[in-house]
């Protein structure tokens, strides 16, 4: 007993079937995550300008640890789900370490000898558009 | 097989449908020892954004206090010696602006107090209490009334030996005053110019509402005090917690009491002031800061083109009643939060 | 050659062939043209839709469980047999389901095993981490299933009908 499916050796219009309700399903799917998007928040790390890494906070199974390279005074950023911060740096006035944590959508730290830039997206629970502070 | 390829891209055509409906550019630099962001939304937008970066990124060439060819460097290093020092049309009116800020609450705003801010070691690298002799020395040099501006001549001069003049706390008031006009000549009119926490809101958020600016906790720069539903406006906040030491336990923070020579010291832990004049905002949140609680509502009330949010260090937010439209506390950040009507 | 003997002899060729092509793909990971945790070309899947339409399911199931757990022991951990046993069980009774149809060809069974495999690492990821945040990641591996699912579907078709029924192999 051989079945059907492995007759063909062409594809036939009920492969288009299911290519349909895969993508449909995926459509579906990012419908239903998009617009509320809240829940997944990103940090991005920018050197001079250069993207030089990105957490998914939400989705940190565990804390982790990035030693920047390239950087002016030695840096340490340290993430957690749902949450970054500057470690500890070398950089005069340390202001960057004084920030502490940054866990919602729009926050910055920022480290301006360094000229290294944390910004948290996408969580925007709160909905906001710009921080004054 | 031929109609295969085309299934396989229809998911793709969907999602570029999905994502492309809202034009919006974004540019994040460097500028007055802060970072800007910048973001317009609708047409013209990336032209927008350059004109601002261009706006800014010229204005700090002229006024940073770190580059000694600039023009403040050049009024700096001319001080006490009778030259005019020439300056950019809008520079010497940028003078004249930060000379009139310091006689709206005398004393608690002076544009010369560099001296002081070098004697704290808040410019260099080096943060300390200074010896009471190298205070009492920079504090004598702070005198608002010699600056001499010239704007006909487009001049301006410091009177005595040692004089330096510091525009950073009005210098990102201006910028965002020049940047906006910058920004609407560029055809744009809708966006946000965040000038290192200095934020100016313009025209209305893509989905038409107004736009919803968080201030920061001064105790927790992790939360927010407050959110703000504000459109056409600049909102500039300033508290003790965004440049500061710590000697012997004591935590010393950046912003000066011209009078005193010591970090301000008034109960408030921040304040933040919404205006349609950003410079406005920019001087009257330092000042403020400096002059405390029951003089910054006296001059509030005082006035019809200011709001203000101020946070005391006893755990009390005050809301003017200009921005309890849209207004939202923030959930139990351990603050009271008080409406101050006129 | 007995009938047990034989049937042994094939599940074992065809699992070492499986594991060969999983080790084979891990050496050239798409993710570095394509970032997205979990994106495979499946190519031990080629295997498993094989067995399934030239042996049986039984055999069918019995090597996807031996290749997954020989595959852990040779480079992975627990968690990566957790993740290739969800991912590869639901294909496998996805594609069981769907070979069965006459108005499918291989095509339309690996598109709808591959979505079947990713759908199960998500899940089996959601579990691991205690959390929704993986189902971001599967409307993207959705649609990449559909290309995946494609290409081995071609390379199975292929493979159905250009090999020798291994079954009808006598000594």
């Amino acid at each position: 007993m051989r079945p059907s499916a492995a007759d063909r050796r062409r594809p036939v219009w009920g492969d288009g079937l299911v290519a349909l309700l895969v993508a449909a399903a995926a459509v579906v799917l990012l419908f239903l995550f998009r617009p509320e998007g809240g829940n997944f928040l990103t940090a991005t790390v920018v050197l001079e300008g250069e993207t030089i890494a990105r957490y998914d906070l939400s989705a940190l199974a565990g804390p982790e640890e990035l030693e920047v390279e390239g950087a002016a005074y030695p840096i340490t950023i340290q993430a957690e789900p749902g949450r970054i911060r500057i470690l500890e740096s070398g950089c005069p006035g340390r202001d960057c370490v004084h920030t502490g944590w940054a866990s919602q959508a729009g926050q910055q730290i920022i480290c301006l000898p360094n000229r290294l830039v944390i910004s948290l997206s996408g969580g925007a629970s709160d909905d906001i558009d710009a921080i004054t502070g | 097989m031929k109609r295969l390829p085309f299934l396989l891209m229809v998911p793709l055509f969907l999602l570029c449908a999905g994502c492309g409906s809202q034009q919006e550019a974004s540019r994040q630099f460097f500028a007055m020892d802060t970072v800007m962001n910048v973001t317009a939304y609708g047409p013209h937008g990336a032209d927008a954004v350059q004109a601002v970066q261009q706006t800014v990124s010229r204005l700090d060439g002229l006024l940073s206090r770190t580059d000694a060819d600039s023009e403040i460097s050049q009024l700096n290093a001319h001080a006490g010696d009778g030259t005019a020092v020439a300056v950019e049309a809008d520079v010497a009116q940028l003078l004249r602006l930060a000379q009139d800020a310091s006689g709206l609450l005398p004393g608690t705003f002076d544009v010369t107090i560099a001296p002081v801010m070098d004697a704290w070691g808040f410019t260099t690298d080096d943060r300390h209490v200074p010896t009471e002799q190298a205070l009492s020395d920079a504090l004598a040099l702070v005198d608002g009334s010699a600056l001499v501006v010239d704007e006909e001549a487009s001049t301006a001069r410091l009177e005595r030996p040692g004089m330096e003049v510091d525009l950073g706390g009005i210098a990102k008031g201006f910028a965002a005053r020049q940047a906006e006009d910058a920004f609407r000549a560029a055809g744009a009119e809708a966006g946000i110019l965040d000038l290192g926490g200095n934020v100016t809101v313009i025209g209305s958020r893509p989905d038409g509402g107004a736009w919803r600016v968080a201030v920061k906790d001064p105790q927790d720069t992790e939360r927010y005090l407050c959110v703000l539903s504000l459109s056409d406006v600049t909102a500039s906040t300033s508290g003790g917690y965004e440049r500061y030491f710590e000697e012997d336990g004591v935590r010393y923070h950046h912003i000066i009491d011209p009078r005193t020579g010591w970090p301000a010291e008034s109960g408030l832990l921040s304040v933040t002031v919404v205006s349609a004049d950003a410079v406005l905002a920019d001087v009257l949140s330092t000042s403020l800061f400096v002059a405390g609680e029951e003089q910054a509502l006296d001059f509030w009330r005082g006035r019809e083109d200011i709001e203000l949010i101020l946070c005391t260090a006893d755990g009390r937010v005050l809301v003017t009643e200009g921005l309890s439209d849209g207004f939202q506390p923030a959930e139990d950040g351990g603050y009271s939060y008080e409406t101050v009507r006129r | 050659m007995s009938t047990s003997l034989r049937r042994l002899t094939r599940c074992a060729v065809l699992t070492a062939l499986a594991l060969a092509l999983s080790v084979a793909e891990g050496l050239v990971p798409l993710t570095v043209l394509f970032p997205l945790p979990g994106l495979r070309l499946g190519l031990a899947n080629l295997v498993t839709t094989y067995a399934l339409c030239r042996l049986s399911g039984r055999e069918a199931l019995l090597i996807l469980v031996c290749r997954c757990l020989l595959g852990s022991l040779l480079g992975g951990n627990l968690m990566a047999l957790a993740f290739s046993l969800t991912g590869g069980l639901l294909a496998l009774g996805t594609m069981a389901l769907l070979v069965r149809c006459s108005w499918l060809s291989l095509f339309g069974v690996s598109i709808a095993g591959a979505a079947a495999h990713n759908t199960g690492q998500v899940l089996a990821a959601m579990a691991v981490l205690g959390s929704s945040a993986p189902l971001v990641y599967l409307p993207p591996l959705l649609l990449c299933s559909l290309v995946t699912g494609a290409v081995t579907g071609a390379a199975s078709t292929l493979l159905v009908h250009r090999v020798p029924d291994l079954g009808a192999i006598k000594s």
